[in-house]
């Protein structure tokens, strides 16, 4: 029993502490900035984010435990902070030309995103409840204060408001099957709970834990029927944080669920495989079916996510089952890629398009966008047939090696359930496409060099991985979870 | 008289004394100091109790976060800082019943009470709940790093509350 805190405790969560540094130091330095010039401390905060960056890829092929195994650095914690911190960088590249049009440029837009992009990280590598806790509402206050960025105006504020209470009640149900599971086991950490679970101690207790635990996450990750706050937020958000909040929470709520599903429940799967299931089905069929009848494209996009949701909560299915479970998992990180790129790109073009007052939002706004700005026109055709899933697009291969895993997982039922709903989610993807090729129209379009730049490079990867997903998909299958 | 029953006249003096003042001075700012004043005198007295961890939970709790709460409350959200409209209103004898019948109840009942006049029983040598508290919250082999994370977290939140709560460019715009 050391008094002290090892040096090995501190370098398995150095990226996350040089962020949370650097995000502290960003809030005081940023006093020094001048009102005009506040799009320095956007560049103070990618240059943080990029340091991280660095120091994750370093490390990356270690593995080690900290604080006596509340945090966990594996690949598979590598492979995630690595994408979560890219997600923070087009979340700065987006916001940078963004709040200045719109008259939202504030310090504190950067150093609130940093600190989310901490409680992600933190999220990603904990293997104990209450860090897994503390990281989702360090993730999820300063969500809350950046979509309600834009106070004046009334669909923000509701926004802000909205995610706020919602996201109170459903960290109520995490913090309630917490208290259950260390009630049933005595154990807050991972190792212990699965520990005391294979003892066969009552199971009653730690099933409805862990059933809670599921609600919680499925808030975040909005899944069916836990979704009904999303499409208000992502439409009264500004775009740019609806951006980052789509891919980056997203992605931490489901590496969190991953973890804590794999290392700590796997005595449990004989009653959470159809709960799963059942979950990632109806998730598919509702933001589907409802996306189609959307006018808006921040609603329709919301929608979108929703479904897509379903498609990586799929990858969670087969858990319990030791042959597939490596290729599932790696499906899952695939595909968390490939929604990050493409979402990110969908939202840079919805940016370029977006005007002041919520303008320039209705998908009758994109009409003749291709004879007005073609590369534009052709990006956002590009996302809209990877979030279909049609080739050649990265969203394809994601899909593909997703509906492998389950149906070896032996769900073939529910590979077909995520066929048709793509099938069903063609309609409103090529609505947009047939609206930007088809109709008349004159849409004005932004030219910050920001915003092209993601839209453009995300076009470009979501192609290009396409034909050469190898490398990504290999990386994904060594970025497995580290055991006790 | 002994040195303890005198503090404990005089704290409870005091509470009661800042209790008072609480609803009678019409500076919210004083009212919330005077709060503090009254939450700080219970706190004393827990710890005469020996009640070292409720002692401890009330100062960081009522007054480390709701007292100071109400202050920046107060102070981020209410230009006027003075109470103009009238202290009591028409029904205010039915309170003062209802709360001199409930000090009357209570009397009564601790009147033939035998824990009136014998002493606790001593506490157990090396018995010091607050102290192993301390150790696990910064001890590396139990929950520093959860305490920090929230430290963090509480920064975050902080400045997300000032950023929505005195927004000088949204100004009157939304009154």
């Amino acid at each position: 029993m050391s008094q002290y805190i090892n040096p090995s405790d501190l370098t398995t969560i150095l990226p996350a502490i040089v962020l949370t540094v650097w995000a502290c130091a960003l809030l005081v330095a940023d006093l020094f900035i001048p009102h005009e010039r506040k799009g320095w401390t956007a560049v103070l905060a990618a240059l943080g984010l990029v340091v991280s960056l660095d120091i994750t890829l370093i490390q990356a092929g270690g593995t080690s435990t900290g604080f006596k195994g509340m945090v966990t650095l594996d690949g598979f914690s590598t492979f995630l902070n690595a994408l979560l911190l890219v997600s923070g960088l087009f979340g700065v590249a987006l916001a940078y030309g963004y709040v200045r049009r719109m008259g939202l440029e504030r310090g504190e837009y950067y150093t609130l995103l940093l600190f989310s992009v901490v409680g992600m990280m933190l999220m990603v590598q904990a293997s104990d409840l209450i860090v897994v806790f503390i990281a989702l509402e360090l993730l999820s206050i300063p969500l809350y204060v950046l979509a309600a960025l834009n106070v004046r105006q009334i669909e923000s504020e509701e926004a802000g408001l909205k995610y706020f209470l919602l996201g109170s009640f459903s960290t109520g149900f995490l913090v309630y099957g917490i208290a259950l599971i260390f009630g049933a086991t005595g154990s807050t950490s991972y190792s212990g709970i699965v520990t005391a679970a294979s003892a066969g101690t009552s199971s009653l207790l730690l099933t409805i834990g862990a059933a809670l635990l599921l609600v919680g996450f499925g808030f975040k990750v909005a899944a069916v029927p836990f979704h009904m706050w999303t499409p208000d937020v992502y439409q009264g958000a500004p775009t740019s944080v609806t951006a980052f909040m789509s891919s980056g929470a997203k992605i931490a709520g489901f590496a969190a669920l991953l973890r804590v599903f794999a290392l700590a429940f796997p005595t449990l799967t004989a009653d959470l495989t159809p709960i799963l299931a059942a979950l990632a089905a109806l998730t598919m069929i509702g933001g589907n079916l409802i996306a189609v009848s959307q006018t808006n494209i921040k609603r329709l996009l919301a929608y979108s996510s929703i479904a897509h949701a379903g498609y990586i909560l799929m990858a969670f299915v087969p858990y319990g089952n030791p042959q597939v479970m490596p290729v599932s998992v790696a499906a899952g990180l695939f595909y968390l890629v490939a929604y990050a790129v493409t979402n990110f790109g969908a939202w840079g073009v919805v940016i370029a398009l977006e005007k002041q007052g919520g303008k320039g939002l209705e998908i009758s706004d994109y009409a003749g966008l291709f004879w007005k700005n073609r590369p534009l026109a052709l990006a956002m055709t590009v996302f809209m047939l990877s979030l279909i899933g049609f080739p050649p697009t990265i969203g394809m291969v994601g899909k593909f090696y997703l509906f492998r895993a389950v149906i070896d997982g032996g769900f073939v039922w529910l590979a077909i359930v995520g066929v048709v709903t793509s099938l069903i989610s063609a309609y409103y993807y090529l609505r947009v496409v047939v609206n930007m090729f088809m109709q008349e129209g004159e849409p004005q379009t932004g030219s910050e060099f920001w915003v092209n730049f993601t839209w453009g490079l995300t076009a470009l990867m979501t192609i290009i991985i396409s034909f050469v997903p190898q490398p990504l998909f290999a990386w994904a299958s060594s970025a497995v979870l580290r055991l006790f | 008289m002994t040195t303890a029953q005198i503090i404990f006249l005089v704290v409870a003096a005091v509470t009661l004394v800042s209790a008072f003042m609480v609803v009678t001075t019409r500076n919210l700012i004083h009212a919330a100091l005077w709060l503090v004043a009254t939450l700080f005198g219970v706190a004393v007295t827990y710890a005469l109790l020996n009640a070292n961890f409720l002692a401890v939970v009330q100062v960081v709790v009522y007054i480390g976060a709701i007292a100071i709460l109400f202050i920046f409350a107060v102070m981020l959200t209410r230009k006027e800082m003075r109470d103009q409209g009238p202290q009591l209103n028409s029904a205010w004898w039915i309170s003062a019943l209802l709360a001199v019948l409930t000090f009357g109840g209570l009397v009564g009942m601790l009147w033939g009470w035998k824990g009136m006049d014998t002493l606790a029983s001593e506490m157990p040598v090396g018995f010091d709940s607050v102290s192993a508290l301390g150790d696990a919250l910064i001890s590396p082999n139990a929950f520093v790093l959860p305490f920090e994370v929230a430290s963090v977290l509480l920064l975050a939140a902080l400045v997300g509350a000032v950023y929505v709560a005195f927004n000088p460019r949204s100004g009157d715009s939304r009154k």
